[in-house]
């Protein structure tokens, strides 16, 4: 899977191409819209990840040319600008995606999943992880081929936590993914847990092996024993 | 005590009339009967002129008797030792009108066939009295009629002078620094409000320079903070990846996480705040207020749950708002979640929706929280608490901008924050 990071924070560009590096992608990345716009001519990309302020232009001009060329490329927006215009505007020139900065590296993860996910198969696919199938489309959970009774928020948590499989997840960036920009205004993040224990309970009910983890201090964690 | 430009001036000219009145009706008065007086006592001398030219040289002391009987206004009276002619005012009881009646006299020494007697010529002032009073009226109606014309005429001339001023006030008394109307002051041909106005449109633009600067300082400072906090961030969830981090370093790192996140709400809040300053949402949309907060409840009833709080909704009825949406849910979340977050072990908290009012009330502490700085920026009702004291101030500030009202009660440990929709 290649991407393209358009950002031209190099402390934020480093971190986000480390991490995803980490995570089996192949992150390019570049600082400024004209060596974007080369890169773009001359290869082809899963998912672009666009900065919209940047040195020498607006992220939105890229989005434009290539909507006008037609480029297959799932876009997502990073910016610090969360204004609701901001947002639609970019929907609209087609981005897949906005996150607002500061974000989760782990939000980012799933989001480019998804994406890849839905420019793959059209967005009717299935996840599998062992024992565990997850059909993202009609929102269906099978343990060993047994449909699981499951809610809409434990599939969400189920999906971020094996979309960051091997990885430390705070309980805020859980909570940030499980309830959006709610998560700005909560002082607490007491709820994910109620949410992990009924999760591992129907899992391990269903005959599932335990991938979830707790991490002293920090989180949790799906691991693959 | 404060009055009117206008009642002050018109105070003003009726206590001048009072005073004047006090002090020139009696003179006037005094003036008039002395007028009347000299006139009398002229015509009572050139009746004893008339006497003694026409009538005395034929008097002899036997006519007196006679002369009395028919001449009940001059009259002759026996010696008095007069040396001269003396003028008074005497009472004389009159049988006609069964009581005393003023008389103006002259008393005159005169001489008949040798013999000193006394000349005695009277004039009623009963008629002078009357035309006094009737002259004193006459001045007092004049007068009266000219003070309440001037008063008049002062009342047009100072509205219509004044009004420019009366303009420019109203003008400034709908100015808000923190809304966008451009004050629009009447010109007028008089220098004074002129350079009023002029005075007040340079305060007005320094002063709303100052705010707008001081808005964009905030809204810019939060804007930069957010790439160094999405850095932080990032460099911080890349450390917890590690597998080698111990007990000890995992408990500050997680330290480090909450701080991190703290920031970043505080820093969302404070650009939500400037966003909002700068009537940023200027777009609505119609829609039910109901929908709205059923569209979160369950969100926010997980979120009660895992404090073991009851949430009960009441919707009476429901009603269609027009505003910016996204603000609406912004100001719902934040008073829900405030509700939840300063609640009690199994306490509750009661969601009423009925007459264009929502209130929102919780089980807390039996304190009522201090009204005066409740909605102020950065004013912590619990300063251990993890709220950053912007919470209040934002949804103030939604309610300010749509006009809606906001109160705060409280009574039997229940905290009860309600929204007015006019």
């Amino acid at each position: 899977m290649k991407l393209l990071l358009i950002e031209d924070e190099i402390e934020l560009a480093k971190s986000i191409q480390q991490f995803l590096n980490q995570n089996d992608f192949m992150c390019e990345w570049v600082k400024n819209l004209s060596s974007a716009k080369d890169k773009i001519a001359n290869y082809n990309y899963d998912c672009i990840l666009l900065d919209l302020m940047l040195p020498d232009g607006n992220g939105f001009e890229l989005l434009k040319e290539l909507k006008n060329n037609n480029k297959p490329e799932g876009v997502i927006i990073i910016s610090a600008r969360e204004l609701l215009e901001t947002r639609i505007e970019g929907l609209t020139l087609g981005a897949d995606d906005y996150l607002v900065k500061p974000f989760h590296l782990s939000e980012l993860l799933v989001r480019i999943q998804a994406i890849i996910r839905r420019k793959e198969f059209n967005g009717n696919n299935k996840i599998t992880f062992n024992e565990i199938e997850i059909d993202t489309l009609s929102k269906v959970v099978k343990v060993n081929n047994q449909p699981l009774d499951i809610t809409k928020t434990e599939i969400d948590l189920l999906l971020f936590l094996i979309g960051n499989k091997n990885r430390v997840l705070t309980k805020a960036a859980i909570a940030e993914h499980l309830s959006g920009d709610m998560a700005d205004m909560l002082d607490n993040h007491d709820f994910v847990y109620a949410h992990i224990k009924n999760l591992k309970k129907k899992l391990k009910d269903a005959g599932a092996v335990n991938y979830i983890q707790t991490v002293y201090g920090l989180g949790y964690k799906w691991e693959n024993e | 005590m404060n009055k009117k430009l206008i009642h002050k001036t018109q105070t003003l000219y009726i206590y001048i009339l009072i005073v004047l009145f006090a002090v020139t009706a009696p003179l006037f008065y005094f003036f008039i009967q002395n007028l009347y007086l000299n006139e009398v006592d002229e015509t009572l001398i050139v009746s004893k002129s008339e006497f003694l030219d026409k009538s005395i040289s034929e008097l002899t002391v036997n006519d007196i008797s006679v002369w009395n009987k028919f001449n009940s206004r001059i009259q002759i009276q026996p010696n008095q030792n007069l040396i001269k002619d003396t003028l008074f005012n005497k009472l004389y009881y009159s049988q006609l009108e069964q009581e005393d009646e003023p008389f103006r006299e002259l008393n005159a020494p005169i001489l008949i066939e040798g013999n000193p007697y006394t000349l005695s010529i009277k004039t009623s002032l009963l008629e002078s009295d009357d035309l006094i009073t009737g002259v004193i009226l006459l001045f007092v109606i004049i007068l009266l009629i000219l003070f309440l014309v001037i008063l008049f005429i002062n009342k047009l001339l100072s509205e219509r002078m004044w009004k420019p001023f009366y303009q420019t006030l109203q003008q400034i008394e709908k100015f808000e620094i923190d809304k966008h109307h451009k004050t629009d002051l009447p010109n007028s041909d008089i220098i004074e409000f002129n350079q009023l106005n002029k005075s007040i449109e340079n305060l007005i633009e320094k002063s709303s320079a100052i705010y707008n600067n001081q808005r964009e300082f905030v809204e810019n400072a939060a804007h930069e903070l957010q790439t160094p906090i999405a850095v932080f961030k990032a460099k911080l969830d890349d450390l917890m990846q590690r597998s080698d981090i111990t007990n000890g370093q995992a408990e500050v790192l997680n330290s480090l996480n909450d701080t991190i996140l703290r920031m970043s709400r505080l820093n969302k809040n404070l650009l939500l705040l400037s966003k909002l300053d700068k009537h940023a949402f200027s777009e609505s949309e119609t829609f039910s207020l109901k929908e709205l907060i059923e569209k979160n409840l369950s969100f926010f009833i997980e979120q009660a749950k895992s404090k073991s709080i009851d949430i009960i909704s009441d919707f009476h009825d429901d009603f269609i708002l027009n505003s910016n949406k996204a603000l609406v849910e912004i100001m719902l979340n934040n008073l829900l979640l405030n509700a939840i977050s300063h609640n009690v072990g199994n306490g509750i908290v009661h969601i009423l929706l009925a007459d264009k009012k929502l209130s929102i009330s919780n089980s807390g502490k039996n304190i009522a929280l201090s009204t005066e700085k409740l909605f102020s920026r950065f004013s912590k009702i619990n300063p251990s608490g993890k709220g950053n004291g912007l919470g209040l101030a934002i949804v103030k500030k939604i309610c300010d901008l749509n006009n809606w009202q906001i109160n705060y009660t409280f009574s039997e440990e229940t905290h009860t924050f309600s929204v007015l929709f006019h």
